[in-house]
């Protein structure tokens, strides 16, 4: 196998590191560490696109790109976090499992 | 090549780290970490702009929220048990994923790499992001607006009569 540019490396370890976060947001039942699950597989897509870019000369594009996922990461983040401490203030748990007070 | 792979190394050693951590506090450390690693990377792809960002909201800003969503649920970083093992073998399924990847992926990522197409010009990234992207300008200030009414909402107090 010939590498004709670091193209396929860059997506090759991108793959890895979506899939690492996304073994931990399924496997977990830790909010928190979702969370971070999610944080890890958006690493994984910002290596994707920014690869993609210097790969097409289109650099700046990806940029502009990079910068809303960015926005929208930290905007996700920031309100997941907020619902998480409000669930731990009213059930005193990030389990979850035991988020089921809307069960019927 | 051999700082782009270096680089990787880094970041997927880190994420594995991140997930493997009993305590949240090192995860989160460990992301910020990471997001050190990928701004490095995309310096390195003449980037500046977007690895300014990273480095500021996602080694800065949403360390910060982490560690403090943290210690605001401390007593429950304790209390929380999980089964270990599904963390502890994520090394060894990490690298057979790799491995699988790099056997049955790596010619199919090379074909793509035949579909490039270099662009005539080039605009400046302010110039994208108003002229050619404005929807997601749009997009971004709606989400914004979104998560501020989300939080204003979750923690509202209500006044004592």
């Amino acid at each position: 196998m010939t590498l004709t540019s670091t193209f396929s490396l860059d997506w090759l370890f991108a793959a890895l590191i979506i899939f690492i976060g996304a073994y931990c947001m399924v496997l977990t039942r830790n909010l928190i560490k979702q969370l971070i699950g999610l944080e890890i597989i958006s690493k994984g897509v910002m290596i994707a696109i920014i690869s993609s870019g210097a790969m097409s000369g289109n650099t700046n594009l990806a940029q502009a790109i990079i910068i809303t996922v960015i926005l929208v990461e930290a905007v996700i983040v920031a309100t997941g976090l907020a619902l998480l401490v409000k669930g731990y203030r009213l059930n005193e748990n990030i389990d979850v499992k035991k988020l089921d007070n809307l069960r019927g | 090549m051999t700082y782009n792979l270096f680089i990787y190394l880094i970041i997927t050693i880190v994420a594995i780290t991140a997930v493997m951590a009993r305590k949240m506090l090192i995860s989160a450390i460990m992301l910020a970490v990471a997001s050190i690693a990928l701004s490095l990377l995309m310096f390195k792809f003449s980037a500046p702009w977007a690895a300014l960002f990273e480095l500021s909201v996602c080694a800065g800003l949403i360390t910060v929220l982490f560690i403090s969503a943290v210690s605001l649920v401390k007593k429950e970083d304790m209390a929380l048990k999980e089964s270990r093992a599904k963390f502890t073998i994520l090394p060894l399924i990490s690298g057979a994923v790799f491995i699988f990847m790099a056997i049955f992926l790596m010619p199919y990522f090379e074909s793509l790499s035949g579909f490039t197409r270099n662009p005539e010009i080039q605009p400046k990234v302010g110039e994208i992001i108003w002229k050619f992207r404005s929807a997601d300008l749009l997009g971004q200030i709606t989400i914004l607006a979104a998560a501020v009414f989300v939080v204003k909402s979750v923690f509202y107090k209500r006044s004592e009569q």
